[in-house]
C-alpha cells in the first residue's frame, strides 16, 4: 500500500512538471523518464526471467535512427506513423537478434548480445551515409514542443509500467516466474521455454525502441555512443542499483542516477566514482537494491 | 490384452565409449506399476532420461501411444501427458508450493502466452492446482517456501507438481532415496495412491517398496536388461540374486 503511494506520488509529481513549462527541467526529468522505460524493460529480461543482455542499447539506438531516416530522408514526422513504425522496427530487430542469441546462454548469451551491440556500433560510427560518430539530427520532430514531449513521455512511463506489471500478473508472468527459478523444470513441466524468452526479448526491444524514438524526439538527435554498449551497461547498472525483479525499482533508480549525475558534476568532475561507490554499497548491503528500502510486496 | 502405452526398441545411449543403456527394448503396459532396478550404474536415470527427453538416444526407439517420440522435446512430451519426478529435488525453490504447482497445472492450458488476463482468474488452473496439493497432502502448506520444506515434503511437493500436469504416464526416479524411515513410509503410501489406476515406470532402491508397488520388474545391469518378469519371477530369479551378490534381496 505504502508502494503505491510513492508511486503515485512520483508520477503526479513528475506530471505536474509539465505545467512548469521550465525548459531545463522538462529536458532533465524527460531523459530520467526515458531512463525509466529503459531500465523497466531490462529489468523484464534480467530481474525477471534471468536473461543478462547488453543488446539493450541496440534497440533504442536503431529505434531513433529509423526516426531521423524518416524524418530526414521522407519527411515522415507524423506520429501515428512514425511511432509504430520504429517500435515494431526495433521489435523485428530484437526478434532476429534474440532468435541467434538465445542459442546460447548463461554467459555466452551476455557475449552475444554484446556482440550484436558492437556490430551495430560500429555499423552506424563508421558510415557516412548513417551519420558517422558525429551521428544525426532529426530535422523535423513527431511532437514539436518541449511541454508536449514531455507529457508524452510521461504516459509513456505510465503505461510501460501498466502494461508490464499487468503481463507479469498473467499466465505469461508466471511462466517467466518458473524460467527464472528453474528452467529446465519449467521445460518438463510442457513450456517451450526459448520462445517464452523470445517473447520477452521482443517485448523489451519494441519498449526499448519505444525509449529511443522518445529521446530522439525530445533531444532532437541520435548519434552511436546511444547505441553502444557501455549504454547498456549503465542500463544493467540502473536495474541492479533499483533492484531487479521489481518494476519500481529500476524505475525509480533511473530518476535517482539522473539527480546523482546532474548534482554529482557540479561537485566533482569524477561523479561517475561516486555512481560506483553507490553501486557497490548496493550490491554489498542491499542485494534487493534501492526497491529493497520500499516496504511492501516483493514483486511488480 | 493391455494395450502397451510406451515402448523402447533397442534403446541405446553412449556416453563416449561407454554404453549407459544398451539396446533396451521394453513394453510398458496400461495400468501397470513397472519398475527398474539394478545396481548403481546401471543406467536406470539414463533410461528415464531418455524416455522424458532429456536426453538423445544415440540408437533405437521409443514409441508412445504407438508414435514415435524418439527425438521429440521435454515440453512436447510433458503436454503428451507424460510426468516425471526427479533423483533430487527439482523444484522452484523461490516459489510458494502454491506457486509451484500452479504452475504445473496452468501449463494444461491451450497456451500460456496469455498477457492481459490475471493468472489468478483462471479458475480451473487454481482447482486443478489445489487439488494436486491436497492429493499429496501438502493443502496446509500452500504458503510454504518450497526451498525450505523438509525433505519429504519435497517429494511430496514433486508428485503433487507432477499429478496437476493431469499426466497419463508417470516416472518416478529414486522417489524414496534419500529419506528416512517415516518419511519413507509416507511416501510409499503416497505412490500406493497416486499409482492406482496409472501407468508408471518407477526407479528405486528400496526392494521392499518396489515388490509391494509393483506389476512387473525389470533388472538393469550394465545398461542391458537382465530379466523382466513378476515381482515374485523376479525375486526367484537365480541370475538376478548374482546380480546382486552382497546385496540384499527379499
Amino acid at each position: 500500500m505504502k508502494r503505491r503511494l510513492i508511486l503515485l506520488a512520483a508520477a503526479a509529481a513528475l506530471g505536474a512538471v509539465a505545467f512548469s513549462g521550465d525548459r531545463f527541467w522538462l529536458q532533465f526529468l524527460g531523459k530520467a523518464m526515458i531512463g525509466s522505460i529503459l531500465a523497466m524493460s531490462l529489468d523484464l529480461l534480467v530481474g525477471f526471467t534471468g536473461l543478462v543482455s547488453l543488446a539493450h542499447s541496440a534497440f533504442f539506438g536503431l529505434a531513433a535512427y529509423l526516426l531521423a531516416g524518416l524524418s530526414n530522408r521522407f519527411d515522415l514526422v507524423n506520429p501515428i506513423v512514425t511511432l509504430p513504425l520504429c517500435v515494431a522496427f526495433a521489435a523485428g530487430c530484437a526478434l532476429i537478434i534474440g532468435w541467434l542469441s538465445l542459442r546460447a546462454t548463461g554467459v555466452y548469451f551476455i557475449m552475444v548480445t554484446l556482440a550484436f551491440t558492437q556490430m551495430l556500433f560500429y555499423l552506424f560510427n563508421d558510415s557516412p551515409a548513417l551519420g558517422g560518430s558525429d551521428g544525426l539530427f532529426v530535422k523535423a520532430r513527431p511532437i514539436e514542443g518541449r511541454a508536449a514531449a514531455y507529457v508524452a513521455i510521461w504516459t509513456a512511463v505510465v503505461l510501460v509500467y501498466l502494461l508490464l506489471s499487468r503481463m507479469l500478473r498473467a499466465p505469461y508472468g508466471r511462466v517467466l516466474e518458473g524460467i527464472l527459478g528453474n528452467e529446465q523444470r519449467t521445460r518438463s513441466l510442457g513450456y517451450p521455454t526459448r520462445r517464452y524468452k523470445l517473447v520477452a526479448f521482443v517485448i523489451a526491444g519494441a519498449l526499448a525502441g519505444l525509449a529511443g524514438y522518445l529521446d530522439a524526439t525530445l533531444h532532437g538527435f541520435v548519434n552511436p555512443a546511444q547505441l553502444g554498449w557501455r549504454q547498456s551497461g549503465l542500463i544493467l547498472v540502473t536495474v541492479l542499483l533499483g533492484g531487479k525483479g521489481t518494476l519500481y525499482g529500476p524505475a525509480l533508480g533511473a530518476l535517482l542516477l539522473a539527480f546523482i549525475e546532474h548534482y554529482g558534476e557540479r561537485v566533482t568532475a569524477h561523479w561517475n566514482a561516486l555512481i560506483a561507490a553507490l553501486v557497490i554499497a548496493v550490491v554489498l548491503f542491499l542485494p534487493r537494491g534501492l526497491a529493497g528500502l520500499v516496504p511492501g510486496t516483493r514483486r511488480a | 490384452m493391455p494395450e502397451v502405452l510406451l515402448q523402447t526398441e533397442a534403446l541405446t545411449r553412449r556416453f563416449g565409449a561407454l554404453s549407459a543403456v544398451d539396446g533396451v527394448s521394453l513394453a510398458f503396459e496400461e495400468g501397470q506399476v513397472h519398475a527398474l532396478i539394478g545396481p548403481n550404474g546401471a543406467g536406470k536415470s539414463t533410461f528415464l532420461n531418455l524416455l522424458s527427453g532429456e536426453l538423445r538416444a544415440t540408437a533405437g526407439l521409443i514409441r508412445f501411444r504407438g508414435a514415435d517420440v524418439t527425438r521429440t522435446a521435454p515440453d512436447r512430451l510433458s503436454r503428451m501427458g507424460l510426468g516425471r519426478t526427479y533423483q533430487t529435488a527439482n523444484l522452484f525453490p523461490e516459489l510458494s508450493c502454491a506457486d509451484c504447482v500452479w504452475l504445473a497445472a496452468q501449463s494444461r492450458l491451450p497456451s500460456s502466452m496469455s498477457f492481459f488476463r490475471s493468472a489468478e482468474r483462471y479458475a480451473q488452473v487454481g482447482v486443478r492446482a489445489a487439488r494436486a496439493l491436497e492429493w499429496c497432502g501438502l493443502a496446509a502448506r500452500g504458503d510454504a517456501i518450497a526451498g525450505r520444506l523438509s525433505y519429504g515434503e519435497q517429494r511430496q511437493l514433486e508428485i503433487a507438481m507432477m499429478l496437476a500436469t493431469e499426466p497419463s504416464l508417470l516416472l518416478l526416479d529414486e522417489p524414496l532415496a534419500g529419506l528416512g524411515h517415516d518419511e519413507a513410509l509416507r511416501i510409499v503410501e503416497l505412490l500406493r495412491k497416486v499409482a492406482r489406476g496409472r501407468t508408471v515406470v518407477l526407479v528405486e532402491h528400496d526392494m521392499d517398496a518396489v515388490f509391494s508397488i509393483s506389476d512387473a520388474v525389470t533388472v538393469l545391469v550394465d545398461g542391458r536388461v537382465l530379466a523382466t518378469g513378476s515381482p515374485s519371477e523376479i525375486r526367484a530369479s537365480a541370475a538376478v540374486r548374482e546380480a546382486y551378490l552382497g546385496e540384499e534381496i527379499p
